[in-house]
């Protein structure tokens, strides 16, 4: 069962702009000029009940408007959304008390209070019973390991710590849909991995419909079946990770660690080299053409280890935005041929 | 108790607790708002002293003494200062975490402003008692002036609180309202009666001033509780006066929240 359905949203920002420089300053107190920026272009589409679902983009592709128009902060400029059955930018109270948004950048909590003291206004404003209230904080500081930063106060928090905090008061009143922006920026990775495996464990635990946004794949990857893509305003796909790259990213990535060093055999005749690091190569390949090089680099090369896998998400991505993030990597002097040793 | 007084009452807890982590700020805004009626007092009751019949407006030295006396604590009771702190949350952005939760932003600032009158009392009170000791100001007040003046004040706080967030909200349009907090300021000190009583106004500035709504906020409650205000009917009056423009202030506040909430940008993340 769906709950969240988005049909043709779209958020247009009309901004000031003007010619860098004092003149044009100038000028830009008689003559105003404004631009019409389409951050959301007729966005379509459903989330399931219990799903996550990772929204990505590069900066500006619209996603942090997306998720602000469903949590009712922003009002959509043309388009209809229903989240739990509610229309979000009304921001019904019964709307607000079963969603939570996650903003990264933009904190829920009393800067100069010890956490706990949001907690309680939290609790106060959600109408949480003082049982449940208990139990969920008891459960949340438990599974964050709060307990030593709870009394401390906001702003003399690590940034790690802040964002536990930021969780904890996020999920104080259980909410059945997530909005996560950018939830694990700035933290170590320690922490991410703490974030993301707390995430999948309310997802599992609540049913909860989780929306994510990340600069971070790995987040994605650990936490999302399903991708949405969107750039300049325009969902470009939507489908799982494998779909994406399938449709997206077609070859496969051949990495080989050789016996010894080659002299003169041309790898480029076989796929893209990526990289070569000392004995160690990696060869982008068509995904149909894998097998058939595969068995070549056996015959030929004396192979003393071989691995088959899928590209990494970030290139995949990269490729989705037309911006390639992992150039093939070719050592200073060389070319697409190995030299220095002696071809099998 | 009601869902909004308890998250009302939860906000203000919170509040006072911010504020009690800075004791010296709150020092300071208190000698603030000491600094103003006290060198206004100084100057007035030296030029009615130098009047031929020792008054100005009807008030002698003993009569400034009281009028800004009780004119401290009214300002110190009335003030709101939203234009100012809710234009920035707009403006900055920080208005969304407010936004998201499911009760209006409003009893979150109120509770602010709520919080800074209760903490600020435990250095207030000496000063103006030690202001009191200093100038002697001179009652005609009784009893029923002193009930009616504390429901005066407190429809006056209301009055200004409701017409100061509602202002503010023009921060949805106009993004940066800092000058508009200057003249909102100015227009509470000049046709508030803060800056002068009103019978020392002009005559046409005085009959502008009966059709806004600064005197009802600040200067009626004071002549009430210094006993300017002698009879009841006028007392009465005032009252109602005072009700209907927050009433009326109220709905506007309404109209223009449904409005101008369509318009946040929610910028910075």
């Amino acid at each position: 069962m769906s709950q969240i359905e988005i049909n043709n949203l779209c958020k247009t920002f009309r901004v000031p702009e003007r010619e860098g420089g004092f003149w044009a300053a100038v000028r830009s107190v008689f003559r105003r000029r404004f631009r019409d920026v389409r951050a959301v272009d007729d966005v379509s589409f459903q989330v399931d009940e219990g799903e996550i679902v990772g929204f990505l983009g590069p900066n500006g592709a619209g996603k942090t408007t997306t998720l602000k128009m469903l949590s009712g902060l922003l009002h959509p400029t043309a388009g209809e959304a229903k989240v739990l059955g509610h229309v979000p930018w009304r921001r019904e109270a019964a709307y607000l008390r079963r969603i939570s948004m996650l903003m990264g950048q933009r904190s829920q909590l009393h800067w100069d209070l010890p956490a706990i003291d949001s907690f309680l206004v939290h609790s106060a404003v959600y109408d949480i019973p003082a049982d449940d209230y208990k139990k969920t904080l008891d459960e949340l500081v438990q599974l964050l390991d709060l307990g030593d930063v709870l009394k401390k106060q906001v702003r003399s928090l690590s940034l790690g710590e802040r964002m536990k905090c930021e969780i904890c008061v996020s999920l104080l009143h259980r909410p059945a849909v997530l909005f996560l922006d950018e939830p694990t920026i700035g933290v170590d990775i320690t922490m991410q991995t703490r974030i993301r495996q707390f995430i999948r464990n309310y997802n599992r635990k609540h049913g909860a419909t989780i929306i994510l946004t990340s600069h971070y794949m790995a987040d994605v990857t650990a936490l999302c079946k399903r991708l949405i893509v969107i750039d300049h305003g325009h969902i470009l796909f939507d489908g799982s990770l494998e779909a994406l790259s399938e449709k997206l990213a077609p070859f496969k990535v051949i990495k080989i660690d050789l016996d010894r060093e080659l002299d003169g055999y041309d790898l480029a005749t076989l796929g893209e080299v990526l990289s070569v690091e000392q004995r160690k190569i990696a060869l982008r390949v068509p995904k149909a053409d894998a097998a058939a090089v595969t068995s070549r680099l056996l015959t030929d090369l004396p192979i003393l280890d071989l691995t088959i896998e899928d590209p990494p998400i970030e290139d995949v991505i990269s490729r989705v935005f037309g911006q390639p993030k992992s150039e093939p990597k070719q050592p200073a002097n060389a070319s697409s041929a190995v030299s220095g040793g002696a071809a099998r | 108790m009601s869902r909004v007084v308890r998250v009302f009452l939860a906000y203000l807890r919170a509040k006072i607790g911010v504020m009690l982590q800075y004791r010296g700020e709150i020092l300071l805004w208190s000698i603030w708002g000491i600094i103003n009626p006290a060198v206004l007092y100084a100057m007035w009751s030296a030029a009615a002293s130098g009047n031929e019949n020792q008054s100005i407006a009807g008030l002698d030295r003993g009569g400034f003494a009281a009028y800004y006396f009780v004119m401290m604590i009214v300002g110190h009771l009335t003030g709101a200062w939203d234009v100012y702190h809710l234009g920035y949350l707009i403006r900055s952005g920080q208005l969304s975490p407010m936004l998201l939760r499911p009760v209006l932003p409003i009893w979150e600032t109120l509770a602010d402003n709520l919080s800074y009158k209760i903490t600020t009392l435990m250095f207030v009170v000496p000063m103006w008692a030690l202001f009191a000791w200093l100038v002697t100001p001179r009652f005609e007040t009784s009893l029923w002036q002193v009930g009616m003046g504390f429901i005066a004040v407190l429809l006056g706080a209301g009055l200004n609180y409701m017409l100061c967030h509602t202002a503010a909200l023009l921060a949805f349009w106009a993004t940066k309202l800092d000058a508009m907090g200057e003249i909102y300021f100015g227009l509470c000190m000049f046709l508030g009666g803060r800056f002068a009583p009103m019978n020392a106004l002009p005559g046409p500035i005085l009959a502008i001033a009966e059709y806004l709504p600064f005197r009802w906020m600040f200067a009626f409650p004071t002549e009430l509780l210094i006993g300017k205000i002698a009879s009841m009917n006028e007392a009465l009056i005032g009252v109602v006066i005072q009700s209907v423009w927050l009433v009326g202030v109220v709905i506007l506040y309404r109209l223009m929240w449904s409005v101008a909430v369509k318009r946040y940008t929610a910028v910075s993340g």
